[in-house]
């Protein structure tokens, strides 16, 4: 555990070894998230609530997405790498140090541009989320239960290039993802709305967390936590049985 | 520079993507995500008032969404940053060897790049739409659309170049490509019809390129029939492609300057 610390805070000070560069590439995903929140508002200023939905709530929907967006592509960016560097065969460097490959992979990159996700969704809370004591409370829970089932689900579909020799399912399940997640669910009915909260659990990812800040509720917070916590073990489990099929590319990075 | 090494540009890059189907199919499926959920939600939103939004249906919302949307998810997406690191790296001094243009190599073979995918995105998209919501408002403004779905690809290439170009002086487009993409979001009409966005929102898109990379062949697919739209389209890419001669003829000298 120390060794994990250890490597996330190089991770960090690498990261902000550049300061200027750093806060530059922030400021480009703020502006980045800042188009999308423009959009929704033109969206219900101009067509009124849809499905329970109106301004306020989509914009806490897109707080919670772009907190545990940075979080999972910020602070454990290879989650979204793990395809390429199991194609690659880029993980020889990882497999000789005497760490769990997975949480050492994760922790080892920071990535400066999704911070600006990160600082956008805290800032977009507190501007927009009413942040009294307890919905902050339940904000920063419900974005480490999004970030835990993001980052689960981005290691779980780029693991399966472990088997398909190809890595697209996990570029591919990153938007997909981020896609789906940004629009409010109730919208969509039948097998979409079905998909939606199975195979691509983009509701848990932010809808049904943006949901429990406005209105908690027990059953669905366990909800949302079981359903992390089953794609963690699928995604960590995948990875390890994926690792035996692993072949070195001859390629010694830093994974 | 003679036409023949154009055509050649656009046909080799072309037969490339062919012959790998495999990125073909990943940008397929990542297109019908994208314009299933959109036009759904769009669909709900005229519904919610009353069967029309600012004189679209919501045949004619899901069609305009499934052609903005085939406009530039067939653009490879990370083309400025990719321009932007052959330049700072130096990279394209290569190319400055070849009695041909730069730029209108570059041009020519992401449009061959680009075409296949834009065919085969607008096919699926039209056959979704038909399923999904209905047959095209007016089919025979498809034979208007089609002209400027690739007049539209163009002008969008010609003007990620431009902007790419900066990394002539600043050695990297950085994440330019970022904020490029999110100007077409809005201000081209990609996920919102111009028409629906505030009043002076609209007048200032009028004096900006973007309307041409996406809105100007959705609104035909939506049924309006505008063959005004080719010709600003048309001046566009007159505009965009004295600007990126300039940017690209500038940054030659001072990358030849530098010495690459």
């Amino acid at each position: 555990m120390r060794g994990l610390w250890a490597t996330l805070r190089n991770a960090f000070a690498e990261a902000a070894a550049k300061p200027a560069a750093l806060a530059a590439q922030m400021f480009v995903m703020v502006a980045n998230d800042f188009v999308w929140v423009i959009f929704w508002v033109l969206f219900f200023d101009r067509v009124g609530d849809i499905g329970g939905w109106d301004r306020d709530r989509i914009l806490l929907l897109q707080a919670v997405l772009t907190a545990a967006g940075g979080v999972s592509l910020g602070i454990f960016a290879n989650a979204r790498r793990i395809g390429m560097m199991a194609v690659g065969g880029e993980l020889d460097a990882v497999l000789s140090l005497p760490v769990p490959p997975l949480s050492h992979v994760l922790v080892r990159r920071i990535e400066p541009i999704n911070m600006g996700d990160l600082a956008f969704g805290v800032v977009l809370f507190a501007v927009v989320g009413n942040p009294t004591p307890q919905r902050t409370a339940i904000f920063v829970a419900v974005v480490l239960a999004s970030a835990v089932l993001l980052t689960s689900f981005l290691v779980l579909t780029g693991a399966l290039a472990f088997f398909l020799g190809r890595s697209e399912s996990g570029e591919l399940g990153f938007h997909a993802m981020l896609l789906l997640g940004a629009y409010p669910v109730d919208v969509f009915a039948g097998a979409v709305k079905v998909l939606l909260f199975t195979v691509v659990p983009a509701a848990f990812v932010a809808a049904v967390p943006a949901r429990l800040i406005d209105d908690f509720d027990l059953v669905r917070a366990g909800e949302l936590v079981a359903i992390a916590a089953l794609f963690a073990m699928a995604a960590s489990a995948t990875f390890t049985v994926g690792l035996r099929r692993y072949t070195s590319g001859s390629v010694w990075t830093r994974a | 520079m003679t036409r023949r090494a154009l055509v050649e540009a656009v046909r080799g890059a072309a037969q490339r993507v062919i012959a790998a189907p495999g990125g073909l199919g990943v940008s397929l499926a990542f297109y019908l995500v994208i314009v299933g959920v959109l036009s759904g939600l769009w669909r709900v939103a005229v519904e919610n008032n009353g069967g029309d939004l600012a004189g679209y249906s919501a045949v004619a919302l899901t069609w305009y969404i499934i052609t903005s949307e085939s406009a530039t998810v067939a653009i490879h997406a990370r083309l400025i940053a990719d321009i932007g690191d052959d330049i700072g790296s130096g990279a394209i001094a290569v190319e400055l060897l070849r009695p041909a243009s730069v730029l209108g190599l570059r041009v020519a073979a992401e449009v061959g790049r680009t075409l296949p995918k834009l065919a085969v995105l607008w096919a699926a998209g039209g056959l979704l739409a038909t399923i999904v919501a209905g047959a095209p408002p007016r089919p025979v403004a498809l034979l208007l659309a089609a002209p400027s779905l690739v007049l539209a690809v163009v002008a969008n290439l010609i003007a990620q170049h431009a902007v790419a170009g900066a990394a002539f002086w600043l050695r990297d487009a950085g994440s330019a490509w970022f904020l490029y993409l999110k100007a077409v979001f809005i201000m081209g009409g990609m996920i919102i019809p111009l028409e629906l966005l505030p009043n002076g929102l609209q007048r200032f898109s009028l004096f900006l390129p973007f309307r041409a990379m996406a809105y100007a062949p959705a609104r035909l697919a939506a049924g309006y029939i505008e063959p005004e739209l080719l010709l600003q389209q048309l001046a566009w890419i007159a505009v965009l492609s004295v600007l990126a001669v300039a940017v690209f003829s500038a940054g030659e000298r001072r990358l030849q300057v530098v010495g690459g």
